[in-house]
């Protein structure tokens, strides 16, 4: 136990996290030259497109030290986005440090410093690394004078390295071993196994991440989940170098995978602690918080007859996505479909992306909108997280909507910007300081205003160098009406959102110029209005197409017509019908793309 | 809010059987000529620049060495119409067009009506040959005038100019009974004046035959690629069409094709024949054939280029592809082509030409009409006023569902 070391990585997106993972991979020799491939802890598709990490990944390692000892040392590859902070914390739990990668030009990062907290209050050490030291804007001195004003960590011994090019690789295995404290634990004691993660892989069922705290287990053990009771023979154990290699046995300190032939998600979850029947402990881990959705959005196929489809395909995700929830919903204009719960924007564009993807759905969304709290004049309370289910005034006595308390950093030059954006959100103030080249800015916002385009915005008036990181904080009365949009004077249902009453009128008017835009012309007029209750406020006329024909038309050669015609077709199929009128998929989203009033 | 219930209905297509078709449909003959001088930017067909000189002997060899490789296939059946495209086919010789129609007559029964439409550009040298044309027994010429107006002309990579057009156009009339001139509208900072204008010129040659075109943005072209920035916009665009419409109804003009007009008597019967569903043997780089038999309908290709065809004939293979089309195709290829004339066609054509009841197609057709796009009665199933305007998106309602 003396030569494993357990540690992750914190970083900031586009710090240099997954680049910097695959650097001591290769070190290490867990794959072979040949198998590199540039981000190889990011195993999905969409992991790799967008360069971030979605679920943690862990990596054995057998690295010889320089006092001539081998060691083994797991690396824990976690998440950085805010969406995923919870699978941090997770992954926290299984080590005993933390590398803190800062980029050495751009500093330190929102989202690195609530991570950086979490590992600290989980008595993780953190050895802080600069990354990108190749780069020639890269300020050592002043990423180290951040880590210590914003986090308040000595950084002094700070290493400088670079992923890319391989420089400070060995110093940094190097601290590892000399500054990660090998893990704690007894080899002869009852099993005390905590789940870090858990996903479903079509072959073997169930395979789940566990820390083994104290203990020892093996193939053939009769394992019990302390939570449940429920029991189950343990099939294989191993380790990821990342590719999976099967031990004879996972024991006290070590990080490795778990097949017990599981076929349900639902019965290995994440935080509880497995032990053995014949020899089990006598309390269970202290386990982690349950999760849950904070955003919502209708998702519906664009073929009626897809239903079933969704619905498989929702239930396939739903096996290697816990915190992904779905229940059915109908929609006047829209049909069947589901009403999901998400962690926040990314994880619910993540979603759309892989049932398109790797189901090949054809999908409409609804705007994302959050759960509110509706006082109803019976006195009771209500959640409502679908618009088109807000009751009418009369029988609302109040609403209470999300606010959250958001932490960002961001560089001077761009603090008055992002001020601005605050205030326009509706935000109000409660701390701000300076460190150094950054100021954190601390706010308290309604939650509704981040999940249209906050996130965006913030990019955008801050050149992408503002970070953010968020907690929920309390529900709290708000000044809401429902936006209704009529098409061709029937209500859409499924275009309705819940917006402030300040900004509401606005809110109609660009909504329908919006929906202007982005529904293309028909055979006919078709009239967009936007309405409060039964006060039209806003109303736009998408003009009729005046012909939609081929001049000419060789009728030898058919073929190109044809594959013309077969394309206009294929644009349709991805349009919904509503009523008589053809209305695309991006047009339900058509009120995050709507502008802020002044 | 009252939630209305929707049950997803689920609509089983009709099981469709294909019986042999009980005659042969109409035969015509078309004749690719794959060179031009230039290449026009707008234009997606088959045609190649002209490098040093055009192999016209070579050529014509194989295009007779391909008619004869197809006899089998359209064996004693009487051709009523032929049509020589391209490309530029009038820049092929008279001697050389006189011996293709020899070797055509000496090989295929042209009935005794037989129309021989022949496609010319107004190149200066060329219009002097469309006496020897028309001695050489072409009886219809179609005129790729496109506009009068130099200006215009240049913008679309045209290579004559508004008087040449003018010759060219007068010269067809003085030797052809029956001749057509192409005009295209739409065009790069052309105003509805301008269109207009072109319109009257055209029409002081009293051609029995027009042809009007939207010009159109095609994939795989210069323009497709690039489209002119001062194309006029889609409304400006559908006022010419009205415009033009209107003024050719008015001169006595019959409106019988999306983008054709001609006097009593003189519609195109060659194309006629496509729209109607019929066969057609296409020889000739790149040119396609749509051939019927009791065991089905099939589509041929040629080798498009025009070295890779005359190389493919030698080794007695001239086809690049050759493809029975499905059963689920052919409600649309038909419509595709039947839909473009104004009065339609006799319903009972459906199943002659394609051994398909129409039954099989029912629910659109039913869909169709509800939506006003289509008319069907027992003397014509043709498109709507609104149909005619919005064609694509009553064909498109024809192409078999996939997923």
């Amino acid at each position: 136990m003396q030569h494993i070391r357990n540690f992750s990585i914190i970083a900031h997106i586009d710090h240099g996290k997954s680049t910097l993972a695959d650097r001591l991979i290769q070190r290490c020799g867990g794959l072979a030259d040949r198998e590199m491939e540039a981000q190889v802890l990011d195993s999905m598709d969409i992991e790799r497109e967008r360069g971030i990490t979605i679920k943690a990944q862990t990596a054995a390692l057998s690295y010889r030290a320089k006092d001539g000892q081998v060691y083994n040392l797991n690396l824990i590859d976690t998440p950085g986005h805010v969406d995923f902070s919870y699978e941090v914390s997770r992954s926290l739990a299984a080590c005993e440090g933390a590398l803190l990668v800062v980029d050495a030009s751009q500093g330190v990062e929102a989202q690195t410093v609530a991570n950086c907290y979490t590992a600290i209050e989980q008595g993780v050490e953190v050895v802080p690394v600069l990354n990108k030291m190749d780069l020639p804007s890269a300020d050592p001195d002043a990423a180290r004078q951040e880590i210590e004003d914003v986090i308040g960590i000595d950084a002094i011994e700070a290493i400088p390295c670079s992923a890319k090019t391989g420089m400070g690789i060995d110093e940094i295995l190097e601290a590892v071993i000399a500054k990660v404290p090998a893990p704690r634990g007894t080899l002869d004691a009852p099993l005390k196994a905590l789940i870090i993660d858990s996903w479903f892989d079509n072959y073997v069922g169930v395979v789940m991440l566990v820390r083994v705290v104290d203990g020892v287990l093996r193939p053939k053990d009769k394992i019990l989940f302390m939570s449940n009771g429920a029991q189950h023979l343990c099939d294989q154990v191993g380790v990821f170098t990342p590719k999976s290699i099967g031990r004879d046995q996972l024991s006290a300190g070590e990080v490795g995978f778990v097949i017990a032939g599981i076929k349900e998600l639902t019965s290995a979850k994440v935080g509880d602690t497995i032990t053995v029947l014949s020899w089990p402990a006598s309390s269970p881990l202290e386990g982690f918080k349950e999760i849950k959705p904070q955003v919502f959005a209708g998702l519906y196929p664009v073929e009626a007859s897809e239903y079933d489809q969704l619905r498989e395909s929702l239930e396939k995700l739903k096996l290697n996505d816990a915190s992904l929830q779905y229940e059915p919903e109908v929609s006047q204009a829209l049909g069947f479909g589901f009403r999901c719960g998400f962690l926040g924007l990314l994880h619910m564009e993540i979603v759309q992306e892989r049932l398109e993807r790797e189901f090949d759905m054809d999908l409409i969304t609804t705007a994302p909108t959050v759960v509110y709290e509706v006082v109803l004049t019976g006195g009771e309370v209500i959640k409502v997280e679908n618009p088109a289910k807000l009751p009418e005034v009369s029988k609302i006595d109040e609403v209470r909507e999300p606010i959250i308390t958001a932490t960002i950093f961001v560089p001077q030059d761009y603090l008055g910007p992002v001020i601005t954006l605050c205030n326009q959100k509706r935000g109000s103030q409660v701390d701000m300081h300076y460190h150094g080249r950054q100021v954190k800015l601390v706010y308290d916002l309604p939650m509704a205003e981040v999940v249209m385009d906050f996130f965006d915005k913030l990019k955008s008036v801050s050149r992408g160098y503002a970070s953010l990181d968020y907690d929920f904080k309390e529900y709290r009365t708000a000044d809401v009406v429902k936006l209704d949009i009529l098409v061709s004077s029937e209500k859409v249902d499924a275009l309705s959102v819940i917006v402030h009453r300040a900004n509401a009128v606005y809110r109609g008017r660009e909504l329908a110029s919006k929906l202007r835009e982005l529904i293309p012309r028909q055979m006919f007029d078709v009239a967009v209005q936007a309405a409060i209750g039964s006060h039209i406020i806003a109303r736009e006329t998408i003009k009729a197409l005046r012909k939609n024909v081929l001049a000419k038309c060789y009728g030898g050669d058919i073929t190109r017509k044809k594959k013309l015609l077969e394309k206009q077709k294929a644009g349709k199929r991805r349009m919904k019908q509503v009523g008589n009128v053809e209305i695309p998929q991006e047009a339900f989203l058509a009120v995050l793309r709507v502008e802020d009033g002044k | 809010m009252s939630e209305r219930r929707i049950i997803p209905l689920v609509t089983r297509p009709p099981v469709i059987t294909r019986a042999a078709l009980s005659a042969p449909p109409p035969l015509s003959l078309y004749v690719h000529f794959p060179w031009c001088v230039q290449k026009c930017p707008y234009c997606d067909f088959n045609s190649h620049a002209v490098r040093e000189s055009i192999p016209e002997q070579a050529y014509l060899d194989a295009l007779i060495a391909d008619l004869e490789a197809s006899l089998p296939q359209v064996w004693g059946r009487r051709v009523q119409s032929i049509f020589i495209g391209g490309g530029t086919p009038s820049l092929i010789s008279a001697a050389g067009l006189e011996r293709l129609l020899a070797d055509i007559r000496m090989r295929l029964p042209l009935a005794g009506d037989c129309e021989i439409t022949l496609e010319a550009n107004p190149g200066t040298l060329e219009a002097t040959h469309f006496g020897d044309f028309r001695a050489a027994g072409v009886t219809r010429l179609s005129l790729g005038i496109q506009s009068f107006d130099d200006a215009a002309l240049a913008r679309i990579g045209r290579i004559h100019g508004g008087d040449e057009a003018r010759r060219a156009a007068a010269l067809a009339a003085k030797h052809f009974d029956t001749f057509n001139l192409d005009l295209m509208y739409a065009l790069p900072a052309q105003s509805l004046e301008q269109a207009l204008a072109d319109l009257e010129i055209a029409l002081s040659f009293a051609p029995p035959h027009l042809s009007c075109y939207h010009l159109t943005m095609e994939p795989n072209t210069a323009f497709g690629a690039k489209p002119p920035a001062d194309l006029p916009d889609d409304d400006c665009s559908a006022d010419m069409q009205e415009a033009i419409e209107a003024r050719l109804a008015q001169a006595g003009y019959q409106h019988y094709e999306t983008s054709a007009f001609a006097r009593p008597g003189h519609r195109c019967r060659h194309n006629l024949n496509y729209w109607a569903f019929g066969d057609y043997l296409g020889i000739g780089a790149g040119a396609h054939g749509k051939l019927s038999s009791h065991t089905g309908i099939v589509r041929e290709a040629r080798h498009k280029h025009p070295n890779a065809y005359i190389e493919g004939v030698a080794r007695g293979d001239a086809l690049q592809e050759r493809r029975e089309v499905g059963t689920e195709e052919l409600p649309f290829e038909f419509m595709l082509n039947a839909l473009r004339l104004i009065d339609g066609v006799p319903p009972a054509l459906f199943a002659e030409r394609t051994g398909l009841p129409l039954a099989a197609i029912e629910p659109i057709l039913v869909r169709a009409r509800q939506d006003g796009l289509l008319e069907m009665d027992a003397n014509g199933l043709r498109p709507s006023l609104q149909g005619q305007r919005f064609l694509n998106t009553l064909l498109e309602r024809f192409l078999p569902e996939v997923k």
